[in-house]
Formats: structure tokens, sequence, C-alpha cells
């Protein structure tokens, strides 16, 4: 680890200010991806920006029909909270399938979704379910806030502040782990919410977490496996490395699709 | 590991114009995607500072651009390596070629890229993606330099 200051601010607006003016400052959420990026010295902050002691940013608690979840909720917290699985059981199904119990237990929603790695499992249910992701300067749909491999719509000072997630009749989440890492080689949320169906990919694509417009609008005519068993996913966007190649991807996508819609019909 | 890439652009300039935005350091400066610094040692071969940032990890390169196999104003090939200290290494290159259209120029590359050493052994999964988002990225703004009249 190379050496960098350490800030442990106790209000939002602290924080923000301090993004603002330090010398490349970076945020500290729960540390999972970052940590081990820094112990491998790949990444060379000025400074942390430690969010773990402002308060309030790790609530769960329902909102409208639906949840609104702190950016500094666990993992952990989310997969036990009796409040998601009876909301939105699927969300506190894919939250204990995050990485490993340690994982779990420091990982954050905030730092997950403003990562955006292209295999993490969050982005998936707040794509799949069309949730909105509050900042300290705006709320914005998850469509317009996932932009890329790795990238977000954050600017530098502006921080994850929570997600409203929308109740859905119906959903699930099926993903299919790398054993060592356990990150998605493909994972499908499925979800029927009052508008349509929507069906989010993660782990595949090579631009990070994309809607599938086919599988959603053949569900949306009929929610049942059936209605996608004779659908293909072009292969030309998947990732392809060592893990697997691009078609055995797309072919997993659609493995995984079925059995997230298995799941929400259950 | 290796990684094979391929691309084309629509120009709105004319094939003498888009060659010499080609083999013009100041605009491939600007179109290299982290590019901090470029400075021409010869008439080929500029030395190049470039970061690279992806996700959690970001890793300086220090390096050598070189332009070869010319033949002017077709193709040519632009090909890059670096060192990015305790990271690891990365180099690249990519073929270009001009043809004449109905509008202006079309611009075919075809790249491939390599990278080792920690990069490679922590970034596996991310290799792909990434590389390809590099490569498209600097075609795309050097599509918009040529368009805007800067060339």
């Amino acid at each position: 680890m190379y050496a960098f200051d350490y800030q442990r601010p106790s209000a939002l607006d602290e924080a923000v200010a301090l993004l603002r003016d330090l010398d490349e400052p970076k945020v500290l959420a729960g540390g999972q991806t970052l940590l081990p990026t820094l112990k491998q010295r790949l990444a060379q902050p000025g400074s942390l920006v430690d969010l773990s002691r402002i308060p309030g940013l790790s609530g769960i608690e329902r909102r409208g029909e639906g949840l609104f979840i702190g950016a500094m909720a666990r993992h952990a917290q989310v997969a036990t909270s009796p409040l998601v699985q009876e909301v939105i059981p699927a969300l506190a199904e894919l939250a204990g399938m995050i990485g490993d119990p340690a994982v779990r237990n420091r990982g954050t929603l905030g730092g997950s979704i403003a990562n955006n790695d292209p295999t993490a499992d969050y982005p998936a249910a707040c794509l799949g379910l069309g949730a909105s992701i509050v900042t300290n300067a705006r709320t914005l749909v998850a469509d317009d806030f996932f932009t890329g491999l790795f990238e977000t719509a954050l600017g530098e000072d502006e921080l994850v502040v929570g997600v409203e997630f929308p109740a859905p009749a119906r959903a699930g989440y099926a993903k299919f782990r790398n054993p060592a890492s356990r990150y998605a080689m493909a994972g499908a949320f499925v979800a029927q919410m009052a508008d349509g169906v929507r069906v989010a990919i993660t782990g595949a694509g090579q631009g990070g977490v994309f809607r599938w417009a086919e599988a959603e609008e053949a569900l949306h005519a009929d929610f049942r496996p059936e209605s996608i068993a004779e659908l293909t996913l072009d292969a030309s966007d998947i990732m392809s490395d060592l893990h697997g190649s691009a078609d055995y991807r797309a072919q997993l996508v659609k493995v995984m699709t079925l059995r997230a819609l298995v799941a929400a019909l259950r | 590991m290796a990684l094979e890439m391929s691309g084309s652009y629509e120009l709105p300039v004319t094939r003498e114009k888009a060659w010499e935005a080609l083999n013009d350091a100041e605009i491939l400066k600007r179109c290299i995607p982290g590019c901090e610094e470029l400075e021409k040692a010869s008439d080929t071969e500029m030395k190049a500072v470039v970061v690279s940032k992806i996700g959690p990890v970001k890793a300086k390169f220090r390096g050598t651009v070189t332009l070869s196999d010319f033949n002017a104003p077709e193709s040519y090939r632009i090909s890059g390596e670096g060192d990015g200290g305790i990271a690891g290494f990365a180099k690249g290159g990519a073929l270009v070629e001009l043809t004449s259209s109905e509008t202006g120029t079309t611009l075919v590359y075809k790249a491939e890229a390599q990278i080792g050493g920690k990069l490679a052994q922590l970034g596996q999964r991310l290799v792909a993606g990434t590389a390809k988002k590099i490569a498209d990225e600097f075609f795309k703004n050097f599509a918009e330099a040529v368009a805007s009249g800067d060339a």
C-alpha cells in the first residue's frame, strides 16, 4: 500500500467539501474493492474519505409501496432485513449471494453501484427494478445512472445517499457465479412491475449491466418460461475472457433469465 | 493475454486531410484517452505518458508511441507500449486504413492489445472490455477532432 491521508467526516456536507478540496481523493465505503486494489498498489489516491461515521446513511425503510435503502447499508444487513424480505424478497436474496460472508459484512450498496463493476450483483437489481439513485445533489433513474464499464453518472464530488426501490409484483434473481471470485459470469434480474416487465443482465455485457429488451417484450406479453424459450441473445457485445467465451456467456444469460423467472413465479 | 479489436468510422473530410491528422502529434495527444504527455522524439517516434483508469485501478504508463508501415495516404500502423511500474506493462497497436467515400473518408482499424504483470493477473476479467473501450474512445475522439475542423 502506498501512503495516503485519511479523513473521516461526520456529516455529508463535510464529505462533499473534502471531495471538492482534496487532491485526488477516493471515497471509502465498505472497501471491498478499493482496499484490495490499494494493497496491490494498483491505485495511489492522495486521500481516502471514509463515509462510515456519517449518520443516517445505512437505514432501510418503507417508502410508498417500495423501499429506501441507505448507501452504507451492508449486504448482510439487506439480506437479513425482515422488511426487505417482505417487500422485495428477490433483493434480499440477491444481497445474500454477493461474495462471501466477509464481503457481505463490510461491502455496501452505495459502494457497489458507484463502482459499477460489470460483474457486480446490485447494478442488476437497480436496473431490473427501475430503482432511483439518490445522491447529495439529485435523483437519477438507474437507466441514466449506469453509463458504462465502471462508469456512472456520478460527478467527482457527488455521493450516493441511498436507493429507492419500487416494489415489484413478482421478481427473481439468478446468477452463475465464478467459483473463485463469486462474481457473476452471468446474472439476470427479472421483475414484473406495474408498468411492464424488466430484465437486467449483469456479468456479461462489455459495457456493464444492460437491459435485455427482447426478453422484456416477450415476458410482458406472457410472463412464463415458454415466452423466452426460443430467444437467443446477440453475443456481439458480450464479454469474452479466459472464464468463458461470448457465445457461452450469451447462453448462460438465457439460462439465468429462465431461472430468475422461475424464481419470480415461485 | 492478447486481444483483437476492430471498428470503422466515417470522417467528413478528404482522405488527405484525415491522413495529415493521423500524423499530427498534437491531435494524437488529444485523442489518446488519458494521455498527459506526448512529445516528438523523431518523425515516427513519440514519448508518452498515459494515465489509465479502470474502476478502482489507476496506473500511469510511460513509454513510446511509434508510427510505421507508411503507405501514404492510405494506411499506417500506430503502436504503443508502456511500463506501468508495479502495475505491469501494456502494449498494443492498430493498422489504420483510410478509403475515400461519398461523404468523405472511411477509417477502418484493426487493433490488438496485450497486458502483463499484476494488471493482467488481477484484471483478467476486465481487460477485454477495457481494451475495446480505449480503442473505441481513441478513434471516436479522432473522428470528432477531424470533424470539428481542428485537424
